[in-house]
């Protein structure tokens, strides 16, 4: 378990990023918490030619609320993210989302862009930018540009990242009033990718559901809209009941559900009806 | 005269003992938690080069051609050696059972993923891996047979042609007349259970430094070895050296449970530093290297039970019929896990005859390895969900159920059917402290209310021994030869009455230097500072096997106290003669020896040291100078196997039972544990702190056999789980706080009447907590018989059972 040779770069700005990922050719890899390239790395299964190391840029280390939304630098680890009070307070799903995320040593390391441009499907932060529909700010050789979370994810640890740019901030808009969250998952051992997760959000007006968002994760290639189930939801009274038949649409319009050693497709399946309406009914005592 | 061996704390010389039977510090810590403990790949030695091991991607196949040039041309690369070197240079390593080793590098095919097929040394490990990519292998596939109930029949695809056939044993054992039980029996239950590959996984993997002696024609290994003089025997035959030119340095290791295999790595680094002229070779196992071909792997097992069973609750028969897959061939030593529960084989129960149809078998796996427990805990899990499966269907009680068929604590030295002798034991004491301990009654009122809100609470009430002090006639069924486990110590007195004990074991978890330490300091009435304890190897070691079979707390204890006494006995002599009287008339006391009653002849151990070795004009004549002893114990009275396989095999049988309260998540099938309550009997408590460590260890491993570890290979042979993102071990969040309570019935065979209990709670855990799980769904009608209880294969019984409910 060691890697095969390659270069090691320390830049210090994004302009140094964008030359130094040019210069390599797309052969390079962004190094940004390494929770999840250093047992590629050490593997084999990842082998570039040069790793970028993130971690002298600590201008993209801050948690800051601006325009309605908390920005988040690329490089903020999973632990401030957990320990700011700005995020507790203005964004608290995206708070308990980190709590789920694996280990206190992993949160240490692991950053907020690191996790996004990994893309693993099952795990809690794509998710959660689906949801509440974070916006990704990339830096490359034509300068900035901005990408929504629902086209962020294309698909199984692919990301709209070219292989010229590099994530520099997230946007992560702070919720409406009256409007309840929660995040669901099942996973073998605490820490653990999720075998399948839920976010739902979820927006009363006088007892109806005035707006729904519902993401799974850990089911198929990327995190997935249940937008059936949003949609039995819209207009509706909140109750108990209209939760469970809308969270049996839950299903409905997952693509080449996962099947592995842990869990099959129809596992899988039943668990996105069963977290859906566990997460509706959260997000409305919440809302 | 014979070396007395306290049977209890009360004879030792000592008017109140302060170290034994207390809780005390260990003295292992400060080298641990200051990290100044030499681990093997702290060591780096002159000369010294990194070996990798390139291994099978393909699970049966031939093996064409191998190309290594271009992995030779590689700058920093040494050496390569493949099949040929290991051809010429060795032999196919020892088997269990026999001939069922393989060469550890194959020259014709492989046989499972991740088997050895060449190996290289380079000046740095990275290298060496580089030079890995370099060498070039065509295979030729073989068809795979990873399903050994396949394997059985005739025309299946053959693991080991030249054995004909890929049942390594098959044997049917009778203990008394088990047809008659059955046949009179108003009740019979039979169940299939299916106990899923898992194994050992130490903190640390294996890892050794080779180096071959061109002059003297010899090898010395330095590494990770759970019982160094073992390995040195089995070098010595795979080198065709003589034993006495075979040197094992052991070092500390982070923990074993069986799983310190090594010997392919280690014979690969031996063929290694012989082709590069004697160099010492680096092997350290990488983690995916262990979990696909280390000693990580054990009990892939199909079972059929059967129990006869009276009305009145007694069972009177039992019926075990195991297939036992034990992989690519025998070096793992997997086999003597079935052999073993000959040593428990009904349990703490009076049943009067069994039955064991025991099937080995080959298969496109990696080899099995030792775990511990080795080789009960599936068998007690199985036996302990057939007693609530007759409990219920008789209306009794499980923990009734459970007392009515316990054998009686005035029954001891009890004989089992399978042969083996329990010691002692007072399982109805253990029994009724656990249901006070844990509430019995409240918690059965609880499940009820559970019960009536569609709850799936469940509580299992589990009992098993756990066999101590292992002996090799307990493995005599799959081949292995010996009665008897020596363990030696020396002990060792300066002239200023300072010691030092030399033992044949490096430090591995457990905690018995600071046992050592315990026993010489009040022995002697010195402080636990007085006494130092060092390792030596196999050259200069007293016969040693080291920690295995939950053996060693009581051997070494028996080895001191020996080596304690003998010197005593040196000791008076030497007093007697200064103070002109007999041997028989110098007493030891709290350190002191004199004549009892006469205050003016008292002299302490420390001036009687430095007499005999700095005063030599005093001591009387035909005295051996040296205050240092060696004595070997081994456990007295043991037995070599008659013709149905019955032996007296393990000196000792710990007891324990265990109440598990959980509650099943009946949309997600996961599973919470609420409640753990054990009451366990392991006689004298020498350290209850290391008792109740290895207790906590050993129920944390037991839930992640209940619920979480498994080894999946697909039908290709291909493992599936292949590191730690998908073998899941137990992490402080699935393992409660336990409840723990002792119950103290000494041994009246054993050194200080202690029982082994090394293993502890895995004997028991995944009975009690699979007994729970299917407690919990009893409302449904269905049952959990396949370990680990994962949430998908839960969820499913659920689910189909409520459709069956639901379609009725």
């Amino acid at each position: 378990m060691k890697p095969p040779p390659f270069e090691y770069e320390a830049p210090t700005t994004i302009q140094e990023v964008v030359a130094l990922l040019q210069q390599h050719d797309g052969e390079a890899k962004i190094l940004a918490g390494g929770q999840s390239l250093m047992p590629l790395l050490n593997m084999r299964f990842a082998r570039p030619t040069a790793l970028i190391d993130l971690g002298r840029m600590t201008d993209l280390d801050y948690i800051r609320e601006e325009n309605g939304a908390i920005a988040i630098g690329a490089m903020t680890t999973k632990r401030s993210v957990e320990r700011s009070d700005l995020v507790k307070s203005r964004q608290p799903l995206l708070h308990a989302s980190t709590t789920w995320i694996a280990h206190p040593q992993i949160r240490n390391r692991g950053t907020v862009g690191g996790s996004m441009a990994q893309a693993d499907p099952a795990a809690e932060y794509p998710a959660v930018a689906v949801a509440l529909d974070a916006e990704f700010v990339i830096a490359g050789p034509d300068g900035q540009r901005s990408v929504a979370a629902s086209d962020f994810f294309i698909t199984y640890l692919t990301t709209a990242l070219k292989e010229n740019e590099v994530l520099t901030e997230i946007r992560v808009p702070v919720l409406p009033e009256r409007t309840g969250w929660s995040i669901q998952e099942v996973a073998r051992r605490h820490g653990d990718f999720a075998m399948v997760g839920a976010v739902a959000i979820l927006g009363l007006a006088g007892g109806s559901c005035e707006s729904a968002r519902v993401v799974l994760f850990g089911v198929g290639a990327t995190p997935q809209r249940a937008t059936s189930v949003e949609q039995a939801l819209i207009g509706q009274a909140a109750s108990e009941a209209l939760f469970a038949t809308a969270a049996e649409k839950a299903a409905e319009g997952l693509e080449d559900t996962i099947s592995d050693v842990h869990a099959s497709a129809e596992y899988r399946r039943h668990l996105a009806q069963v977290l859906t309406r566990r997460a509706l009914a959260e997000a409305a005592e919440r809302a | 005269m014979a070396v007395k061996i306290p049977n209890s704390i009360d004879e030792l010389p000592t008017s109140s003992p302060r170290f034994i039977g207390h809780r005390v510090k260990r003295v292992e810590d400060t080298g641990l938690v200051t990290g100044r403990t030499e681990f093997i790949d702290n060591v780096s030695m002159t000369g010294m080069l990194h070996c990798a091991i390139l291994r099978s991607p393909i699970a049966h196949a031939k093996i064409e051609k191998i190309d290594v040039s271009a992995a030779l041309d590689l700058p920093g690369v040494v050496a390569v050696v493949t099949g040929e070197d290991a051809a010429k240079w060795s032999h196919p390593a020892a088997s269990s059972p026999d001939g069922w080793g393989t060469y550890c590098l194959p020259a014709d095919k492989v046989r499972f993923v991740g088997e050895p097929v060449a190996a290289v040394a380079a000046t740095s490990r990275y290298i060496a891996e580089d030079a890995l990519e370099l060498i070039e292998i065509e295979y030729e596939p073989l068809d795979v047979v990873s399903d050994p109930v396949a394997a059985m029949e005739d025309g299946s695809p053959l693991v080991i042609e030249e054995r004909g056939s890929n049942v390594m044993l098959q044997r049917v054992f009778n203990w008394g007349d088990t047809d008659a039980a059955f046949a009179a029996a108003d009740h019979v239950f039979s169940e299939k259970f299916r106990w899923n590959r898992l194994g050992a996984n130490p903190i640390e993997t294996y890892g050794c430094i080779s180096e071959w002696d061109p002059t003297e024609l010899g090898i010395t290994v330095r590494g990770a070895f759970q019982s160094p003089s073992h390995m040195a025997l089995g070098r010595a035959m795979t080198f065709g050296l003589p034993s006495n030119k075979v040197r094992m340095i052991a070092h500390p290791h982070g923990g074993s449970f069986g799983g310190k295999g090594g010997v392919r790595g280690t014979d690969v680094s031996l063929l290694l530093s012989r082709k590069t002229g004697g160099r010492p070779i680096k092997w350290i196992e990488d983690r995916m290297e262990y979990l696909a071909a280390g000693g990580s792997q054990a009990w892939d097992r199909r079972y059929e039970f059967s129990i006869a069973v009276t009305n009145d609750g007694i069972v009177t028969g039992l019926k075990v019929k195991l297939v036992d897959d034990i992989g690519a061939n025998g070096e793992g030593f997997g086999a003597i896990s079935a052999a073993k529960p000959l040593a428990a084989f009904t349990g703490p129960y009076t049943i009067g005859a069994a039955q064991y149809d025991l099937s080995l078998v080959a298969t496109n796996k990696a080899p099995a390895s030792p775990y511990r427990g080795m080789g009960p805990p599936p068998h007690n899990f199985a036996l302990e969900q057939m007693m609530d499966i007759a409990a219920r269907s008789l209306g009794i009680d499980t923990a009734e159920f459970r007392r009515r068929n316990f054998i009686p604590k005035d029954a001891f030295p009890y004989i089992i059917p399978s042969g083996n002798e329990y010691d002692s034991g007072d399982y109805e004491a253990v029994l009724d402290k656990v249901l006070a301990l844990s509430e019995y009654e409240k918690l059965r009122e609880e499940q009820k209310l559970a019960r009536e809100q569609g709850r799936l609470v469940g509580i299992g009430v589990a009992s098993a021994i756990e066999p101590g002090v292992f002996d090799w006639n307990a493995y005599a069924v799959v081949g292995v030869q010996g009665t008897g486990v020596p363990e030696g110590a020396t002990v060792s007195i300066d002239i200023l009455g300072k010691v030092m004990v030399r033992v044949g074991f490096a430090l591995e978890g457990q905690g018995q230097y600071t046992l050592v330490t315990q026993l010489v300091a009040d022995y002697f009435g010195l402080e636990m500072e007085d006494v130092s304890v060092t390792m030596l190897d196999t050259a200069s070691a007293p016969p040693a096997f080291g920690p295995g079979g939950s053996r060693l707390g009581v051997a070494i204890t028996g080895a001191v106290l020996g080596a304690c006494d003998r010197i005593r006995v040196k000791m008076c002599k030497v007093v007697a003669g200064l103070m002109q009287t007999e041997p028989e008339n110098i007493q030891l006391m709290d350190g002191v020896f004199g004549i009892p009653g006469v205050s003016e002849a008292q002299m302490p151990m420390a001036q009687v040291a430095g007499t005999m070795l700095g005063a030599s004009h005093l001591l009387p004549p035909d005295v051996d100078p040296r205050p240092e002893a060696t004595h070997v114990w081994t456990a007295a009275g043991r037995t070599p196997v008659d013709e149905e396989g019955r032996t007296k095999s393990y000196l000792t049988a710990a007891h324990a039972v265990h109440i598990v309260l959980l509650e099943i998540d009946p949309d997600t099938g996961m599973v919470e544990i609420q409640k753990y309550v054990l009451v366990d009997d392991c006689g004298t408590r020498l350290n209850p702190a290391t008792v109740e460590g290895q207790t906590q260890g050993s129920v944390a491993q037991g839930i992640g056999a209940a619920l979480l570890e498994e080894y999946v290979y697909d039908e290709d042979g291909q493992l599936l789980t292949s590191t730690y993102m998908d073998y899941l071990l137990p992490t402080i969040h699935d393992v409660p706080a336990l409840v723990m309570g002792e119950v103290v019935t000494p041994s009246p065979f054993s050194p200080l009447g202690a029982k082994g209990c090394g293993e502890g709670a895995i004997h028991t855990t995944p009975a009690a907590v699979m007994c729970a799980i299917n407690d919990a769904l009893v409302p449904l009608g269905t049952r959990a018989n396949e370990v680990p209880a994962a949430p998908n294969r839960l969820w499913k019984l659920i689910h189909t059972a409520r459709e069956n409910t639901s379609s009725d």
